[in-house]
């Protein structure tokens, strides 16, 4: 057996023929070299920058929507608005017509002047002959958007400031019909 | 290591070919959507992406001197509804700040309740039209109603825009700002402004939407901009035109007369401050006047004028020389001389022979005295006189339908015409022609165009079409000037002097009486004047009253105190002081 052992080559494994791993090689960089070389700081900055130029951007098309939405009603309020403006000058047009303000003068008890007299400031003269006024007369001059709605009554107008007498002992000063009980009439301060 | 050259060098033919193929395929879908099917896509995009909408140009107002509105631009809106949307049994709405489901007949009454229509016929609508996505409800209701329509949301009803026009003045100036009609001005300053001022265009825009309809920002395009009309500036004073028109309407009324006008025209500029006619028509409601009450007879409506036109001849005369105040004439009863036979000239009042000097024919009206003075001037320059005055030509307003009147040309002008038309019968003239003839007397002699437009102000604050102002002489200062002491003379003297006086004041002033031709004969109706200048003393306003066919009188004292109202109303109005020193003293009789 040991013959045979002895026959025993020791198998040694013949040295494989494997080639010579190349050599990488490659120029040594210079100091400069190295120091141009970019570094992963570099690209992290850059990626971090168009990330946040990505998140403005966002943001700011949220700020802008929401913009949008802030104009688109605003816009809508500014609209209402104007009408609302042009309905009340068109109010204002139609109680400032000479029919309005003849009937309302009228209805306070207002009379027509006669012949024209002046009165001079300066000197305190009168010039001019004055003649009996006359009670106003009755307009005759259509206007069909008027309906008499907007006439104050004077015995109502009576009753509110009678009301607002009785109620006035509160020790303020008294405002004549600060609420007005019918449209047209203006609150005005008591005044000797 | 064997390296397959030729193996690799396959791989890389074949990447490089199917990249191509890959770009290939894309730069063939590129081309297809961006310029094949660029059009139908792009506007398939727009579509639902892009809004159009109609901006409305406001048309512009029509104000009195003061700037007070005599026509306005306001919003009305219509109500509509899609009856396709709705449905007939319940509808959702918001009653009393809830969402309810209602029957839709209790929505509908809450439609009527608000815009006074009728809930059967606004019912019927839906139920008649229920493939139509499109029905007027109720139109032109106003911002209140349509503001609480609005808040009932009711989702099948909807509403636009209605831009309609309202005169808070009414009847007042109503013949001079003229009204509208549905598609557009029908009248007055109204049609006669449209296209140099007052006319708006309306615009479109368009904007980029999102899914909800709020509009993206930087996305809106003016296609075409909005342009708003321009505010027409009138002369007149609106008050003034109220007062005037008032007094008309009384004293129109108690004559019986047929129709009346009134003018009053600042001398030194013509600007005309009243324009007054009765009747007149309120553009609000242009169905409650008769078709002949529409226009302004004081500027459409020639009529014989009769003896207010008796100033002409004389200021002629006076500048010519023939005449002076003072000059003797011997007045008979019947004026025969040089009339075909049978023809005859006479006075208002019978009489014999009258010693009357040239102011007292004028302060007494008479014809013969006219006819015969008249005679000094050939008819030629006495034509010429009238057209220089204004006669026989449109005044500078140009108002919508103006009347030139007539007067003959002088190859036409028979032997009694000859002499009638030097005191206002055989020719007509309007009411602002007699004004103007009036304002030159009062200016020195210097016709001045009479205007009632001062300007167009744009929304930008520029004017345009200022008037003319440039005057024309017509007869001498000094001729101008007799000729208002004679008719201060006659204010004085003459068969109104107690109506017309003003105490404090002088007026010069002179009636007229015409008679009215119809049926090619004079009958007995009458157009009864009295026109005049204030102060006489140095002349600032002309006023000119005319009363046609009035019933119950039919001498010029019917006209007086129209006349003298609105007198003593201008007076008010632009603060005339009292001034009664100097006042004339001629003659009338030798």
């Amino acid at each position: 057996m040991s013959a045979v052992n002895g026959n025993l080559a020791l198998l040694r494994p013949t040295p494989q023929q494997t080639p010579e791993p190349r050599r990488h090689l490659e120029i040594a960089p210079t100091r400069a070299q190295r120091r141009a070389r970019p570094r992963l700081a570099h690209a992290l900055v850059t990626l971090g920058g168009i990330g946040v130029i990505l998140v403005a951007q966002l943001l700011l098309s949220f700020a802008l929507a929401d913009g949008a939405y802030e104009i688109a009603g605003l816009q809508g309020d500014q609209r209402d608005l104007l009408r609302e403006e042009q309905a009340l000058d068109e109010k204002l047009e139609l109680l400032g017509s000479t029919q309005n303000l003849t009937a309302n003068a009228e209805a306070l008890g207002m009379v027509a002047s006669g012949n024209p007299v002046f009165l001079n400031v300066a000197t305190g003269t009168v010039s001019g002959t004055g003649s009996k006024s006359s009670s106003l007369p009755n307009n005759m001059i259509a206007n069909s958007l008027l309906d008499g709605s907007t006439v104050i009554d004077p015995q109502t107008l009576q009753a509110a400031r009678d009301a607002e007498a009785a109620s006035g002992d509160t020790g303020g000063p008294t405002v004549v019909g600060a609420t007005p009980t019918t449209p047209g009439t203006i609150p005005s301060p008591e005044t000797h | 290591m064997v390296i397959n050259v030729r193996g690799s060098r396959r791989r890389l033919a074949l990447t490089v070919l199917v990249v191509f193929a890959i770009v290939a395929v894309f730069v063939v879908r590129l081309v297809d959507i961006q310029v094949v099917r660029a059009e139908a896509l792009t506007s398939e995009a727009d579509k639902r992406r892009i809004n159009t909408v109609t901006t409305y140009g406001v048309r512009g107002s029509i104000v009195d001197a003061q700037g007070d509105v005599l026509a306005d631009s306001v919003e009305r809106f219509d109500i509509t509804a899609s009856p396709k949307n709705a449905q007939l049994d319940t509808t959702w709405m918001t009653k009393d700040g809830e969402r309810v489901q209602v029957p839709t007949t209790e929505a509908v009454q809450a439609i009527a309740d608000l815009t006074g229509a009728d809930p059967n016929a606004l019912y019927a609508v839906l139920a008649q039209n229920r493939d139509s996505d499109f029905q007027y409800l109720k139109k032109a209701v106003t911002l209140d109603v349509f503001t609480k329509v609005r808040d009932l949301q009711i989702p099948w009803v909807y509403s636009e825009l209605h831009p309609a026009r309202s005169y808070p003045g009414g009847a007042i100036a109503g013949n001079l700002v003229g009204f509208m009609g549905t598609d557009g001005p029908l009248a007055g300053t109204e049609l006669k402004q449209d296209e140099e001022c007052l006319g708006s265009t309306n615009g479109t825009s368009t904007f980029e939407s999102s899914a909800d309809g709020v509009r993206m920002p930087g996305s809106t395009i003016v296609q075409k901009a909005a342009k708003d009309g321009g505010t027409v500036h009138l002369t007149i004073d609106s008050d003034l035109q109220w007062y005037a028109q008032q007094v008309l309407a009384q004293q129109g009324t108690a004559l019986g007369a047929d129709w009346a006008t009134a003018m009053v025209v600042e001398v030194k500029t013509g600007r005309i401050m009243a324009a007054a006619d009765w009747p007149s028509v309120d553009p609000n409601n242009v169905d409650g006047s008769k078709v002949d009450d529409m226009g302004a007879r004081s500027f459409t409506a020639p009529f014989e004028p009769g003896s207010i036109i008796k100033v002409a001849t004389f200021a002629s005369l006076l500048n010519e020389g023939k005449i002076t105040p003072t000059t003797q004439l011997m007045v008979p009863g019947i004026y025969t001389d040089g009339l075909p036979a049978g023809s005859s000239i006479k006075d208002s009042w019978a009489h014999g022979d009258i010693p009357f000097t040239a102011t007292g024919v004028l302060v007494n009206s008479s014809n013969i005295g006219t006819a015969m003075l008249s005679k000094k001037l050939s008819l030629k320059k006495r034509h010429a006189y009238l057209e220089a005055f204004g006669f026989n030509s449109d005044t500078a307003v140009d108002f919508l339908g103006e009347s030139s009147g007539s007067v003959l040309p002088v190859s036409q002008t028979d032997s009694i015409t000859n002499l009638t038309q030097q005191f206002g019968q055989g020719m007509s003239a309007t009411s602002a022609q007699i004004a103007g003839l009036y304002q030159t007397i009062g200016n020195g002699g210097v016709r001045k165009p009479l205007t009632l437009v001062d300007g167009c102000e744009w929304p930008d604050g520029t004017w345009t079409e200022k008037p003319s102002t440039e005057g024309t002489r017509v007869v001498s200062e000094s001729a101008a000037d007799t000729t208002v002491k004679m008719m201060e003379m006659t204010a004085q003297e003459g068969m109104i002097k107690d109506i017309i006086r003003i105490p404090g004041y002088r007026v010069a002033a002179k009636t007229g009486t015409a008679e009215v031709a119809e049926n090619g004969r004079y009958g007995d109706q009458r157009i009864v004047s009295v026109a005049g200048l204030i102060p006489a003393g140095d002349p600032q306003y002309a006023i000119v009253v005319t009363f046609a066919k009035p019933d119950t009188m039919r001498t010029s004292a019917a006209a007086a105190p129209a006349f003298s109202a609105i007198m003593k109303q201008v007076i008010k109005t632009f603060r005339i002081t009292p001034h009664s020193k100097g006042a004339p003293a001629i003659p009338t009789t030798w």
